[in-house]
């Protein structure tokens, strides 16, 4: 009997451990759940979420979506590397950059030819290296937004694509829309430095120059330091000033959204939002004013990375292939109403207005500046990104002079990079 | 040679201290050997640590910057704490007296701001005070006044920070005044009324001195709140306008966490805990600890 209970025990454990084994084989092979980090919390209409839950209901898998802000992935993403518990994709602006030994080479898993080279070069960044740790996914660029009832008010045409204005018209116009148009403020801009940038390049200026194989720091030329001047005075004449000089956590978006500015220096990534949101006004997309040295306009975005540590990274590329098919990435960019940076694929809205407005918005992308491509691989922003800032915000503020805010930021960086100051 | 009795004695003692040992040492100790460590070197939060020596310290006292946002600091809190202390006692002076109806709701109304985080008092100062859309500007140009400039002004945002900062903890302190004034026996007050004291009189020279020990408390309490004031002023003002409102604690914080220069972050912060524990000192010996 002891022999017949010690038999069936054994077989009992065995039985068990085949039907574990075959259960584990059916969980391997099953729905599985990819985890996707977001900068920011996805509205209803977010073209990625689409997408993924697309991918989702096409597959049997299923989404888990992380949200870290912005501002918090500096602190929270070398702390998730180390204990291992990355997400298997993550949707970026520049943590790749930063630590791009986090991420596989996903330019081993695709034809990067698909991919049009300025959003390669501008999003994947890969300026030391030939690794490709993301792949370009919202491709944006600074554009002008502008309020067409202020405008109608003082009898103001909109510039067009081959007839731009110049920044002396830019000034004069945003004076006549502050004084007559009905508007609170003339001109307004994203307290972002990438848009102050703009000024700085359609005036000639940069932040480095190439030096054979290095930089020198140029950020407190004549020029750059005139153009600073010109932009504490629009600030103190007809811009919203706390925004630039900070003390104030106000989105000038809002101000627009609610009638108060004429002419609104942001980016493509506002457009969606605001063709579904803006009910109250009629407003339009002109393209930028040109300076001294030409137009210029600022590339960005962000780009899709897979984990070196992630627990799904195969599903992740599995999604990612999924992704960049030519069809599904044209159902992506019909909901994004954003550039494209896959060759072949453009948005074609079916609403007129929104169709000419993309043709303003396509043209800017021919105005990018060669300087704007030297800082970027020079990736000064490494170094010194909210010094900068607040040099700005203390300029602005009348805390100090153009001069001095500029010449106390080239000296800092020049100390952090090793690059020599040229003036 | 110790006796069964003493050692159970002193075993029992250690039993009794290890709880508050262990967490003390993981969450302030730890930190703090830890923190003089990362002060000696130029680690960046990832992978570059080497040893510096005592590279940050000359640093950070060339650093302008750093006594700039400290001597904004100071200022901060001198021209907050009168408020921090005053306001509390005066509102605990009235809950508590005799004459006063609805206690418990004005004590509950006064002391519901403590118990919101400091996004949502952030939220709610800049609906009050926003430079653009806010309720006091609204006001403001209802009886025809010029908007104020909020943003723009140094001594009206710091004003505002101030604001809020006494709001939300106004509630907090008035509860421990409360505590300090029911402490005090009636059998004083009925004496004083029997010698003619007014009722300011007995304020000044019975209230106050018996309460010394409850605002020496609320003192201390408040100056080291002031002087480490940072979701606030992120929710609020995010330091400006320009750097007039970046306090040490938010130095610290772009230093460490937006520049990832984490060895000089800790070096400014042990510098800094110095000074703050070095103010609580002198606190403590200028009142006597809050005794007579």
């Amino acid at each position: 009997m002891k022999k017949v209970s010690i038999i069936a025990l054994v077989v009992l454990l065995l039985g068990s451990m085949v039907f574990a084994a075959g259960a584990k084989e059916e969980a391997t092979q099953g729905p599985k759940a990819l985890k996707v980090m977001l900068s920011e919390e996805p509205s209803s209409e977010d073209a990625l979420l689409n997408t993924l839950k697309d991918w989702a209901a096409e597959t049997g898998n299923t989404i888990d979506v992380m949200v870290i802000p912005y501002e918090d992935q500096l602190t929270k993403f070398p702390l998730m590397a180390r204990n291992n518990d990355l997400p298997d994709l993550i949707s970026t602006t520049r943590l790749t950059r930063l630590y791009p030994d986090e991420f596989i080479d996903l330019g081993k898993e695709f034809d990067m030819s698909i991919f049009e080279p300025m959003a390669v070069e501008i999003i994947v960044q890969d300026y030391k290296s030939d690794k490709k740790a993301n792949l370009p996914q919202q491709f944006t660029i600074t554009n002008v937004y502008y309020n067409k009832d202020a405008f109608n008010r003082v009898g103001l045409v909109a510039p067009t694509v081959d007839n731009p204005w110049t920044f002396e018209e830019l000034v004069k116009n945003a004076k006549l829309l502050k004084e007559k148009g009905g508007v609170k403020y003339g001109m307004a801009m994203d307290s972002s430095r990438a848009r102050y940038d703009n000024l700085m390049y359609a005036n000639g200026g940069s932040m480095v120059e190439k030096d054979g194989d290095s930089f020198v720091v140029t950020i407190n030329s004549p020029q750059n330091i005139a153009t600073l001047e010109a932009f504490i005075e629009w600030n103190n004449s007809f811009m919203p000033k706390a925004i630039w000089a900070g003390g104030s956590t106000d989105n000038p978006a809002d101000y627009f959204r609610n009638g108060d500015v004429g002419i609104y220096f942001s980016g493509t990534w506002n457009y969606n939002t605001f063709y579904n949101e803006i009910k109250g006004m009629n407003w339009g997309v002109m393209p930028s004013p040109v300076g001294p040295a030409g137009p210029s306009a600022i590339l960005g975005g962000s780009g899709l990375g897979v984990p070196a540590n992630a627990k799904n990274k195969d599903l992740a590329i599995d999604f990612l292939k999924w992704f960049y098919t030519k069809e599904n990435f044209q159902t992506y960019l019909n909901r994004d109403k954003g550039l494209s940076s896959l060759v072949g694929v453009t948005y074609s809205p079916a609403d007129q207005q929104v169709a000419k407005d993309y043709k303003v918005l396509q043209s800017e992308v021919s105005k990018v500046s060669h300087a704007f491509s030297v800082d970027e691989s020079s990736m000064w922003r490494n170094f010194y990104d909210n010094e900068y800032r607040d040099a700005m915000r203390q300029a602005v503020n009348g805390d100090i002079s153009a001069a001095k805010a500029l010449n106390d930021f080239a000296e800092l960086l020049s100390k952090k990079s090793g690059w020599p100051l040229k003036y | 040679m110790k006796t069964p009795y003493v050692k159970r004695h002193v075993t029992a003692f250690w039993f009794f201290i290890a709880p508050c040992l262990i967490l003390f040492s993981v969450f302030f100790l730890l930190p703090l050997c830890l923190s003089v460590g990362l002060s000696l070197t130029n680690y960046d939060g990832w992978k570059t640590m080497d040893f510096i020596g005592l590279h940050n310290y000359t640093e950070l006292v060339r650093d302008s910057k750093f006594y700039d946002a400290l001597g904004r600091t100071f200022g901060y809190t001198l021209f907050s704490l009168p408020f921090k202390v005053i306001v509390p006692l005066l509102i605990a002076i009235l809950v508590t007296s005799k004459r006063v109806a609805i206690k418990g709701l004005a004590r509950t109304m006064v002391y519901v701001p403590s118990l919101l985080s400091h996004l949502v008092v952030g939220i709610t100062i800049n609906w009050m005070f926003s430079a653009e859309y806010g309720l006091v500007n609204y006001l403001i140009g209802t009886i025809g006044g010029e908007p104020m400039q909020w943003a723009l002004n140094p001594r009206l945002a710091t004003f505002v920070i101030s604001f809020a900062s006494n709001w939300a903890s106004t509630g907090f302190y008035m509860v421990i005044f409360i505590g300090g004034i029911t402490n005090i026996s009636s059998d004083i007050y009925e004496a004083a009324a029997i010698d003619g004291s007014s009722p300011v009189q007995t304020f000044f020279h019975m209230t106050l001195p018996m309460l010394a020990p409850t605002t020496f408390l609320v003192t201390l309490l408040s100056t080291v709140n002031l002087l480490k004031e940072y979701a606030l002023v992120q929710g609020i003002t995010q330091g400006g306008p320009g750097l007039n409102t970046t306090f040490i604690i938010q130095f610290i914080f772009d230093k460490g966490f937006n520049q990832m220069q984490y060895g000089y972050a800790s070096a400014i912060s042990l510098l800094v805990m110095i000074i703050f524990a070095f103010i609580a000192f002198v606190q403590f010996k200028i009142s006597n600890g809050g005794d007579k």
